[in-house]
């Protein structure tokens, strides 16, 4: 396939799309799951950071259909071009779009310190991780029930882990040496058991959608899904780390535990980063062999 | 108890999965890529790998685009004939993008064929 710039520029909005959504989401998770732990100041910030990536996740949702439209075109008029974003909405990313939109709104009710709405925006938080299952190469399978559904519960603990990354940054800023080691507990102990689940469902798609190892370097699909694979490992290796080694740490008081474990938490949002994007760009530019 | 229910319901979901659908490739075309023509073609017919709505179609000599109506409002399809304008002895090139009906990803692609008098 020709890659032109308007492709790579989709890429990078699918990329955002994916952070944003998994960001708020994984911060509402993350506020209700720790939230007795959190000082008022960091459920002030962590407030404040959900509603950022809702407006973010909206706009970079929207470009991407735009930018798909000028790379069909060819040209920056296609973005103008109802009939691009039409066939483009009506082949499913109208769906998924709907659905993630209907999700991000839900999660607006995370603004409010009243409980009574953490309801809504936990369904919220659900809704919009999971809305990328709607449209994409699992959906197209006949039938896709059941790889539909371990779709989404890859996307729920992919938004669990890698959207609490950004809140636990923040409470190892702000936070004292007991309350970081608390906060990391509690979200290490949940969080072992999430990428258990991750790896499990993911490995799941994995053979539904390769079928064959040799895929793995004869496909430009199998060859990307390699590199992520890395990624995800050398993620994985700082997770069990985080909770192996620094969570310990922590808990024992130890001098500049909380310093390495806030260096930790943002080189796992970097190479988090790294993922959703590798992720972003095949999904976009190659198929399945 | 978690861990054997999940795995069991992650060999359903492969079991029960059909075969993964990739883009929407081209497959073949009419006139062919690379075809040398004594004739001029009347009509230009794409056949892809599974339906699709056909988004964008060039016809290009010399440079120059030749209007080739196309219905954009069309349904998805895996073939689409579409009528060709009266063409001259020439080089042509074929550019074309697509949306795939059921994973809704967009492919893209080019063919030539060429007219000799």
């Amino acid at each position: 396939m020709e890659i032109s710039g308007w492709d790579v520029a989709a890429v990078f909005a699918k990329a955002v799309t994916y952070a944003a959504t998994f960001g708020a989401a994984g911060a509402v998770f993350f506020a209700l799951y720790c939230g007795t732990l959190l000082l008022d100041a960091q459920h002030g910030l962590i407030r404040r950071l959900i509603a950022i990536q809702l407006g973010v996740a909206a706009a970079a949702g929207i470009l991407r259909v735009l930018l798909l439209a000028a790379s069909m075109s060819g040209e920056m008029s296609g973005m103008f071009d109802t009939a691009f974003a039409r066939m483009i909405l009506h082949a499913g990313e109208g769906r998924a779009s709907g659905v993630r939109l209907a999700g991000l709104a839900l999660m607006l009710f995370a603004w409010s310190k009243n409980r009574a709405f953490r309801g809504p925006a936990m369904i919220g938080a659900i809704v919009a991780s999971t809305s990328f299952a709607w449209v994409g190469h699992i959906h197209g399978l006949v039938p896709n029930t059941a790889p539909s559904m371990l779709m989404c519960l890859h996307l729920l603990c992919a938004a669990f882990w890698l959207g609490a990354l950004p809140p636990l940054l923040i409470v190892t800023g702000g936070g004292n040496g007991p309350q970081i080691a608390a906060a990391a507990a509690r979200f290490g102990k949940l969080a072992s058991r999430v990428v258990a689940l991750l790896i499990a469902a993911g490995a799941s798609l994995l053979f539904i959608l390769i079928g064959s190892a040799a895929q793995f370097w004869s496909s430009d699909y199998g060859r990307m899904m390699t590199i992520k694979l890395l990624a995800v490992a050398a993620l994985l290796g700082l997770a069990a780390r985080n909770k192996l080694v620094l969570t310990p740490r922590l808990l024992q008081g130890a001098a500049r535990a909380a310093l390495e474990f806030r260096r930790s938490v943002l080189a796992e949002m970097t190479l988090g980063a790294l993922i959703l994007l590798i992720t972003a760009a095949f999904t976009t530019l190659t198929g399945p062999p | 108890m978690l861990k054997p229910s999940l795995l069991a319901f992650a060999l359903c979901g492969i079991v029960a999965a059909g075969p993964c659908m990739a883009h929407a490739k081209l497959q073949s075309s009419s006139p062919a890529d690379n075809a040398h023509l004594t004739e001029a073609p009347k009509t230009l017919t794409l056949k892809f790998s599974e339906a699709a709505q056909l988004a964008v179609l060039k016809l290009v000599r010399d440079g120059k685009e030749i209007p080739v109506p196309l219905d954009k409002a069309a349904k998805a399809s895996q073939t689409f004939t579409l009528t060709l304008p009266a063409l001259s002895p020439g080089n042509y090139t074929v550019q074309w993008s697509a949306v795939a009906a059921d994973d809704g990803h967009v492919t893209k692609g080019s063919f030539v064929f060429s007219i000799t008098a």
